[in-house]
């Protein structure tokens, strides 16, 4: 017995090893891209045609949603490790300055020219805000975020307020042109029509500093001129944030302060409010009479007041800390999701373009008639400042708006604070 | 073996030997894991903290001294964040060790269905701080939450709960309290039931009242748990993060800034790990005067 006993004991060893390896072995055939997105119908939008990028490629792709204030931290962990769990990154253009800065990303450049990737079809704004930084191509373009104005077209057309107005203001009740025509409708709707004038996202950091930024390309303003010099505390930057306190102090809902783009979502659904300014993809929800029956059909989008909104988008980038075998697969995800065939599949489902062929299909013309006017908040978006500091000086301006908005500094000296912040978050990236 | 032989004097000094490395002995495997855990992440701290290591220049050197330190109390906000860090944990502690000691009282004195008044104020204790800001940022929403809903439907009006500099401070307090005020009813409750019964017996044939007996026998006596109880949550207060984050985000303004969320600012998204680990000793170093100070009042009563 003890004779056998070892060659059974090795035999068995031997069997056992080789079923165990084998299952992994098996499962390596299969690639498993990782890729953390944030929880918004784009990601839905993606994640329904996903089976066809297997069926295509053999290569599965695993999402983890995530709200959008949770990302950064999570992504930068990874970055930062040694190699990260995440094979594609989903890149909000407000990090389209750090990442590449720290060199976090990828050049996706020879990615291109290996595969042939057309990039003509990409709108060149799109591609300038979140694709290159300093010359080299980082990020594929995802989705625009580009922001305008959604409002209430039966209010506008209800009699007893068009004759109020016109009472009050001697002007007829229409779309307002400026930035003071906004205002000025929006604490006119609160008084007069039940509603908020507007459902303001006036919450610290992201929310704030974006819904400003409107205000301020409305009136004529920019953060940095041409030659890179800060330029915020300008006329028009006073005008904007002037404006922006008279709104956020007059013309909206309760507690807006406090309020994120959820919280003005669902406050614009309920019909409790005449306006909002956010991104224009989210018309087609608040025109949904399965989510929003009290505002179905009767909201539209028009570019903000003053010709010029804010600018936004997200893209795909590939870590560095990857192997060359996962940076292969991860391209051949980003070309498959953005080339024109998904494009318009995504399109058909709501996607937000970036793709100028995209907003030209005739079928989804059909479905969506107000991508015409999306476009044209796209192409008149400006953008907030992009470099490596870009999420700091959300804070840091956002923080000033706060104060200024809740009445705890005088706008005048918020806006040399926000100034002065830029200006030195600036210098310090070496810009 | 070797004591018999010896003297009183060496006897009692040898022993005290033997203990002392038994003692040590003891020690010695906590002490092992709590240096990885805690000493080797404290000392990477510490360098960073002196270092120019930031997200974009992931280096240690050059040494920088105090420079970050330097670099962060150069700051105004982080004098603001620090100076509301101390009123809101002084607040929160003082709140939560009242209430606690209230009905840790009256469940001293309860009986029946002990076990279930237990269980229910476990709950709060055992939920995540994320989850009990997410579920009081539904509640407190001022538009469609159910507290304001209950104000209007009462006639009266809905508050901003968050949104107003004046209140977001006070509302932030309250949902820390009703979190973290179950740990303190659990510690006193404990204390309140470990207390010698003799004393009050002799109170009670020498006529006291019942306030009499509460003030100079229960307090005293449960001035050392008591202590402990502070101690803890006044730790804990001057680590809260989550809150913040979930609630407010620091504002209205600054109105909510402490300083555990100043230093995360700090860290990511100024992406500068050095003054991030500097504002976080600035922290400890706070919380080790307080502590020190607390077990010197402790030692000194006793």
């Amino acid at each position: 017995m003890r004779i056998n006993f070892l060659p059974s004991l090795l035999g068995g060893a031997s069997l056992a090893a080789l079923l165990t390896a084998a299952a992994p072995a098996a499962q390596a055939d299969q690639v498993t891209l990782h890729a953390l997105m944030e929880d918004v119908p784009e990601t839905q939008i993606i994640e329904s045609l996903l089976p066809e990028f297997e069926k295509e490629t053999g290569i599965k792709v695993d999402f983890q949603k995530l709200v959008y204030s949770e990302m950064h931290d999570k992504l930068v962990t990874q970055l930062t490790s040694n190699e990260s769990f995440y094979n594609v990154m989903e890149v909000d253009f407000l990090w389209a300055g750090e990442f590449p800065a720290a060199g976090w990303l990828a050049d996706l450049q020879p990615f291109v020219e290996k595969s042939k990737f057309d990039l003509k079809p990409i709108i060149p704004a799109m591609l300038d805000l979140v694709g290159y930084y300093q010359q080299k191509l980082y990020l594929i373009p995802m989705y625009n975020y580009s922001m305008g104005m959604i409002y209430r077209k039966d209010l506008l057309e209800d009699a007893k307020l068009k004759a109020a107005y016109k009472e009050k203001t001697g002007k007829e009740l229409a779309v307002p042109a400026t930035l003071e025509d906004y205002v000025e409708l929006s604490k006119f709707m609160k008084a007069n029509a039940g509603v908020a004038g507007a459902a303001m996202q006036g919450q610290r950091g992201d929310p704030n500093s974006m819904e400003f930024s409107n205000y301020l390309f409305s009136a004529g303003g920019e953060y940095v001129d041409k030659d890179g010099k800060v330029v915020l505390n300008s006329d028009a930057g006073k005008k904007a944030l002037g404006l922006y306190v008279d709104n956020i102090q007059h013309g909206v809902q309760q507690g807006a302060l406090s309020a994120t783009l959820d919280d003005t979502m669902r406050l614009m659904c309920d019909g409790k409010a005449f306006s909002m300014v956010t991104y224009w993809w989210m018309l087609p929800q608040i025109d949904d009479k399965a989510k929003c029956p009290n505002t179905a059909g009767k909201v539209a989008l028009s570019v903000m007041p003053g010709g010029h909104g804010e600018s936004g988008g997200w893209g795909w980038g590939i870590p560095q800390n990857q192997s060359p075998e996962m940076q292969e697969a991860a391209w051949k995800f980003i070309s498959w999701v953005q080339g024109e065939k998904t494009s318009i599949a995504r399109a058909m489902q709501g996607h937000a373009p970036v793709r100028s062929d995209t907003y030209s299909n005739a079928e989804v013309l059909k479905k969506y008639p107000y991508y015409k006017e999306a476009q044209d908040v796209v192409k008149s978006g400006k953008s907030f400042p992009i470099f490596a500091y870009s999420a700091q000086y959300e804070d840091v301006l956002g923080r000033q708006l706060s104060l200024a908005a809740s009445g705890d500094a005088k706008p005048a000296d918020a806006l040399q604070e926000a100034s002065e912040g830029l200006e030195k978050l600036l210098k310090k990236a070496g810009q | 073996m070797a004591s018999v032989t010896m003297s009183g004097n060496e006897e009692t000094g040898l022993r005290v030997d033997r203990w002392t490395v038994t003692g040590w002995k003891f020690a010695a495997p906590g002490l092992t894991v709590l240096a990885i855990v805690m000493g080797i992440p404290l000392v990477y701290a510490v360098i960073l903290a002196t270092s120019s290591f930031t997200l974009l220049h992931p280096r240690v050197s050059p040494f920088v001294g105090f420079e970050n330190f330097l670099s962060v109390m150069d700051d105004e906000y982080f004098w603001h964040s620090l100076w509301l860090t101390i009123k809101y944990s002084a607040i929160a502690v003082i709140c939560e060790f009242l209430l606690g000691l209230g009905v840790a009282l009256m469940l001293n004195r309860v009986v029946k269905l002990k076990a279930i008044y237990f269980a229910i104020l476990t709950i709060p204790m055992a939920m995540s701080p994320v989850s009990v800001a997410l579920i009081w940022h539904m509640l407190l929403q001022p538009n469609l939450g159910i507290v304001n809903e209950l104000l209007v439907s009462a006639g009266l009006d809905g508050v901003d709960w968050l949104g107003s500099s004046n209140l977001a401070f006070w509302t932030v307090i309250f949902v820390d309290v009703w979190q973290q005020v179950s740990f303190v009813i659990l510690i006193l409750a404990a204390g309140l039931a470990s207390l010698p019964k003799d004393p009050y017996e002799a109170a009670e044939v020498d006529g006291a009242t019942d306030f009499q007996q509460f003030w100079y026998l229960t307090l005293p006596m449960l001035r050392p748990v008591a202590t402990i109880a502070i101690i803890i949550q006044l730790i804990n207060e001057f680590r809260t993060y989550d809150l913040v984050y979930v609630l407010t985000k620091g504002g209205p303004g600054v109105a909510t800034d402490l300083l555990s969320f100043f230093a995360y600012k700090k860290a990511f998204l100024g992406l500068g790990i050095n003054e991030g680990s500097a504002t976080s000793f600035a922290l400890l170093f706070l919380v080790l005067v307080l502590t020190i100070a607390f077990f010197r009042v402790i030692s000194r009563r006793s």
